[in-house]
């Protein structure tokens, strides 16, 4: 039996948990555990698929806590739509365990696909159906109340920018639109977990900032799973990220708002005179290691230095200070992308 | 029983959403025609060498019954039509991902499936009613006899709508389920004359009889001369439940691949 203070059981118990299962009941008490533990949202053990002799994924472990934005990255095979079509419950894991909400996916499938909006690789859509019939249709099957469900469909509607569209047959729309019906679909039913795959694959540039944005906006909200094999992509809207690589975790990194997962960053300034002491000016700013410049009618200076921002404030107020003539200064984003290239082709093996 | 009637809504959406349905209708309802145009012109003619003494027993009620004889035929080529997009789209649309991923129960796929393009089914033979209404009209065709024949009529439907339904679940292609589907309708039809010609016995085994027995041609036949056997209930319900078992078994396993 267990023991736990009344305040929690009452209100952290969903409904129908209460309804219809007695409270010694296993299966509540680890959905509690979750609940009165650590703020895990996803936890996956030693988590391991074999396709005949081939492992796809290969004892991953790793948990998101609740309303993070984890990044999921690797090269196009690595393993990050296995590892997603299990959490989703499409397919078992050869071994080992994963639990969404405190429900293992095993065990307890149904109650983890409630709680999961998912968009797979290729969106799940009948070019057949208008864009809300086919909404219509997911919220159905997704146990919507028909009481709520117009107000739901307006409401992702309007998330993912769909108005112009709604009374369109999807087989007309273009990849773009497409991609954001098929997202739309993941978060009809308001999921407390999202996990997508390859999201922004076929947009362009404008929707992708679009799709960003969108993601960005659920952080703290929902908890969000999100696999790409762009850098960029990752820096720009993830706060953690998980490099997988030949179906191994290779780095489980958070990222700092600098966007360096590697704990230095590089900063590009370019002025118009460099006086003698600037360089010596700025390297004796404390957190910054090195000081480059090149010169080539204007001045090009890449300052190596902690990722801080108190630091890069700092070599700014140097600079400024000294009167340089400061043209340009931006952060110089490469050292994710180099640190991601040694994470995997330090390991050997096959290149891409 | 939610989830079922979220697929069935959606699955009759896109039936008639898709010429599919139309044509199918159209070109089942205008063969039916023609059959049912030339029987009455046969029955007419036996009919006037009747009046002068000749050939005895066409009757009207054996117009009927050749009818749905004929119909229970031309739907074995309808069938596939309907059932081969059924789960071999879903796989090609990769759509499967989302209907597994949602919290629906395998069998209420299955069974919401089956139920479209079985209505769709009953709805067309329901449209042929209109020859019924001709023969009440113009003649005095035993209503019984008729009753018994669409009893026997719907039965058939459904074991040939889960029959294409598990086939086209096996499948990714759509032209590959029709033809399979096709094939194992009319194998099944072949069966009552290959069975009627084999006298051969293993042990208690009769393989003729046997044969016969699992044709769904004879069972339908006693329908359509009126007469409600339990075995015949018995024949078409089990096909249809052990076929849609099947399915639900085939849909499990595309997990496991």
């Amino acid at each position: 039996m267990l023991k736990l203070p009344s305040v929690l059981v009452t209100k952290d118990i969903p409904a129908f948990v209460k309804l219809t299962r007695s409270p010694s009941n296993n299966k509540i008490s680890k959905r509690l555990n979750a609940f009165v533990g650590e703020n895990t949202m996803i936890e996956v053990k030693s988590l391991t698929k074999k396709y005949g002799d081939r492992t796809a994924i290969n004892q991953l472990t790793f948990s998101v806590a609740r309303g993070e934005i984890l990044g999921f990255l690797g090269q196009n095979g690595a393993g990050k739509t296995t590892t997603m079509k299990i959490l989703t419950g499409f397919m078992p894991a050869s071994s080992g365990s994963a639990s969404i909400g405190g429900f293992d996916i095993l065990e307890n499938p149904f109650e983890v696909k409630k709680r999961i909006g998912y968009l797979p690789e290729t969106p799940p859509i009948y070019p057949e159906l208008l864009v809300y019939e086919y909404l219509s249709f997911v919220a159905d099957l997704r146990g919507v109340p028909k009481s709520e469900k117009s107000k739901k469909i307006d409401k992702v509607v309007e998330l993912c920018h769909l108005g112009d569209v709604r009374r369109r047959l999807i087989g007309n729309l273009s990849k773009g639109y497409r991609q954001r019906v098929g997202l739309a679909q993941a978060l009809i039913h308001d999921p407390e977990v999202l996990i997508l795959d390859e999201p922004t694959v076929g947009l362009d540039p404008k929707q992708v900032n679009e799709a960003r944005g969108l993601i960005k906006n659920l952080r703290g909200e929902k908890t969000v799973i999100y696999s790409t094999h762009i850098l960029s992509e990752v820096a720009a809207t993830c706060d953690r990220i998980i490099v997988i690589d030949r179906g191994n975790i290779v780095a489980q990194e958070a990222l700092n708002p600098m966007g360096a997962a590697g704990g230095l960053v590089k900063t590009e300034i370019i002025v118009r005179k460099v006086g003698d002491d600037l360089r010596k000016k700025i390297t004796s700013v404390s957190g910054v290691k090195e000081v480059h410049i090149t010169s080539n009618g204007t001045h090009r200076l890449i300052v190596e230095s902690d990722a801080n921002e108190e630091v890069i404030a700092e070599v700014s107020r140097v600079v400024v200070e000294s009167r340089s003539g400061l043209i340009r200064m931006s952060p110089i984003q490469q050292a994710l992308e180099e640190y991601y290239l040694t994470l995997i082709t330090g390991k050997g093996g096959p290149q891409t | 029983m939610r989830g079922a009637t979220a697929i069935l809504k959606k699955e009759l959406r896109s039936y008639f959403y898709s010429p599919v349905a139309y044509v199918i209708l159209g070109v089942f309802l205008f063969i039916m025609g023609v059959i049912f145009a030339k029987f009455v012109d046969i029955y007419q003619r036996f009919n006037t060498v009747q009046r002068f003494g000749g050939a005895q027993g066409i009757t009207l009620d054996k117009l009927a019954t050749y009818l749905y004889q004929n119909m229970a035929f031309i739907l074995c080529f309808v069938t596939p039509f309907l059932t081969m997009r059924l789960y071999a789209e879903e796989k090609r649309q990769h759509t499967l991902e989302l209907l597994f991923t949602a919290p629906l129960k395998k069998f209420e796929l299955v069974f919401g499936k089956f139920l479209a393009a079985y209505s769709l089914m009953v709805f067309m033979v329901v449209v042929s009613f209109i020859y019924v209404l001709f023969m009440i009209i113009w003649g005095n065709p035993e209503l019984p006899i008729i009753a018994s024949t669409y009893l026997g009529l719907l039965l058939a439907l459904a074991c040939y709508v889960s029959l294409g339904g598990l086939i086209s679940a096996m499948t990714n292609s759509q032209a590959i389920a029709a033809v399979w589907t096709f094939i194992a309708l009319l194998l099944l039809w072949l069966l009552q004359s290959l069975g009627q010609g084999i006298s051969a016995k293993t042990g208690f085994v009769e393989w003729g009889p046997l044969l016969v027995f699992l044709s769904p041609l004879g069972h339908f036949n006693s329908f359509s001369e009126g007469l409600i056997h339990l075995k015949d209930i018995v024949y078409f319900l089990s096909f249809t439940l052990i076929s849609l078992y099947f399915t639900y078994c085939v849909v499990e396993s595309n997990r496991w691949r």
